[in-house]
């Protein structure tokens, strides 16, 4: 009885075996992180000699650091809003439809998921050299953008597909106007997907690395592409410090999404 | 007052009223988006492939004509062959005791997996780089324990970047693995036992045939994602094992060559889609993976 944990012998401490190893080797690079933060060695020695919060401050009083951490906020925020209200106008188009090419479209709109990011940064980096939009906030956003949006049309569409469309006509036959029941009946009824779309196109702009490479230029980059050109110089324990504070905004998020969760499901 | 609700069709446009909003209108801003800014690009850059530095196939002749890029070709299918093989060992029997587990036990492990999953791609690939460098805990553990007397080289070669994108890529195989095992009848496998097999003839011929489709899908899923990676090949691996990503930045960033930049992207544009439409041809529209 393989799918049968009670009744699997021996081989149900293998697989426990092998399961709390995988556990511990997902959990353990992160945890260590975290503590070599604090650690009072250069060098990254563990266990650390010391502790302190030396890493932190140095962090916390470059301005570079700062103006990166902020710029990233700043173009997630944007790229937030915009891939949200775009997916959500996109996804009433695909779900209510009924045009050629639907399923088409559908898919088009899901390819920057699917392909290599470095070549849609290369090409990017490319096009936005020629119409001046390289290095400029514009252009982070747009690029942010593109890779956000299949998150945010996938999200609420399959929310949109869950809904009954009909209690939306009820709302028309009672005197709404079309615009009105979209609003104040189906939107609530959808926000869990729209949720789910706000924290994805979140995440992926502020975690973005590789076309921010491409976008970034001396007077503006964001948090990733500072980490990345520091790691291309050496290990300093100042990038762990930062990817504490990245990894506790993870985590942050993570409890916001299941209290979300929770909340609307009771 | 139905009449009023979008049915999609719209009618027909006559000059004299406003037009109304269609579904198909509704898509519009989105896929003007798309359209210039990553189809007109994607198509611009393909495009200087043939035309710079003169007009012909002279990138491609170069590209596929020298050892040194066909190395960079045959690394990356390596590195990500090797990646999908040892996610595929450790994520099935992962999946496997997820999908049987108390659900308590199971609870944990999935919020690690998704901690793990959203935690930064750099932060994550740090880790690795500190762990498995010369004078890191793990060869500090090896030495300790008698096992090694020099420390190996762990990080900058193969095994760094096998270790560091095994560990990314893991809960992109157990997710769907898991899905799929779940969705197996406990009774045929009781149905196995009572025919008389024991438990490897169970394994071999009846638990691993029906979970055979949510491995090769999350497999191929695996895979084509590594073909296309970029930051933890070029911070984990040497550059005697370069991967096609970093050559594509290489030609753009560093040696401005449009021409063979184009041409690189082009090849791995093609072994992309090519993999992804053999997926879409035998796991039907099967979207794996989380973001």
């Amino acid at each position: 009885m393989l799918l049968n944990f009670d009744r699997l012998g021996w081989w149900k401490l293998v697989l426990i075996g092998i399961t709390l190893l995988t556990t511990a080797f997902l959990l353990l690079p992160i945890l260590f992180i975290a503590a070599l933060s604090f650690g009072s060695s250069q060098w990254l020695i563990f266990p650390p000699p010391a502790w302190t919060l030396r890493w932190y401050q140095e962090l916390l009083e470059d301005p570079r650091w700062l103006d990166s951490a902020w710029t990233s906020f700043r173009i997630a925020i944007i790229v937030t809003v915009l891939s949200v209200l775009l997916g959500l106008v996109t996804s009433f188009g695909l779900n209510r439809g009924r045009f050629l090419f639907r399923e088409a479209l559908k898919a088009l709109f899901l390819t920057p998921m699917i392909l290599p990011v470095v070549v849609l940064a290369v090409a990017l980096y490319a096009f936005f050299l020629q119409i001046g939009l390289n290095g400029t906030l514009t252009g982070f956003v747009i690029s942010h953008l593109v890779l956000a949006l299949p998150f945010s049309i996938l999200s609420i569409t399959n929310a949109l597909e869950g809904f009954d469309k009909s209690i939306e006509d009820a709302a028309v036959l009672c005197g709404a106007s079309p615009f009105e029941a979209k609003i104040r009946v189906t939107l609530p009824a959808i926000s869990h997907g729209v949720f789910s779309a706000a924290i994805f196109s979140f995440l992926t702009s502020w975690d973005e690395v590789v076309v921010a490479i491409f976008m970034a230029s001396p007077t503006l980059q964001t948090l990733p592409v500072k980490v990345w050109s520091t790691l291309r110089q050496d290990l300093t324990p100042v990038v762990a410090a930062a990817s504490t504070l990245l990894i506790l905004l993870t985590v942050l998020l993570m409890v916001l999404v299941a209290i979300v969760r929770k909340g609307l499901k009771s | 007052m139905v009449s009023q609700t979008e049915t999609g069709s719209g009618r027909p446009y006559s000059p004299a009223q406003v037009r109304r909003l269609t579904d198909f209108d509704l898509t519009l801003p989105a896929l003007g988006l798309l359209i210039l800014f990553f189809v007109l690009p994607v198509a611009m850059l393909l495009t200087r492939s043939v035309t710079e530095p003169v007009p012909g196939l002279g990138n491609y002749a170069e590209l596929l004509g020298s050892s040194t890029y066909l190395r960079i070709f045959a690394n990356t299918f390596i590195v990500s062959g090797l990646v999908t093989l040892v996610s595929l060992l450790i994520g099935f029997p992962v999946a496997w005791a997820l999908a049987i587990m108390p659900n308590r036990a199971a609870s944990i492990v999935f919020a690690i997996l998704l901690l793990s999953m959203w935690t930064n791609l750099l932060a994550r690939t740090y880790a690795w780089m500190v762990l498995l460098q010369r004078t890191g805990v793990i060869n500090k553990m090896l030495l300790g324990m008698g096992l090694i007397d020099t420390p190996l080289p762990l990080v900058n070669n193969l095994t760094g970047v096998t270790i560091g994108m095994t560990y990314i890529m893991l809960p992109f195989i157990i997710l769907p693995l898991y899905g799929v095992i779940r969705k197996i009848d406990p009774a045929i496998l009781q149905a196995a036992a009572l025919c008389g097999a024991n438990r490897w003839q169970s394994l071999v011929r009846v638990l691993l045939p029906l979970a055979m489709p949510g491995m090769a899908a999350g497999a191929l899923m695996v895979f084509v994602m590594s073909l296309g990676y970029f930051v933890t090949p070029a911070l984990l691996g040497g550059t005697s094992n370069m991967m096609l990503a970093e050559l594509i930045a290489q030609f753009v960033q560093s040696l401005v060559n449009w021409g063979m930049g184009g041409a690189a992207a082009l090849v791995l544009l093609v072994v992309t889609l090519a993999l992804y439409a053999v997926q879409l041809r035998f796991f039907g529209t099967n979207r794996m993976g989380g973001r």
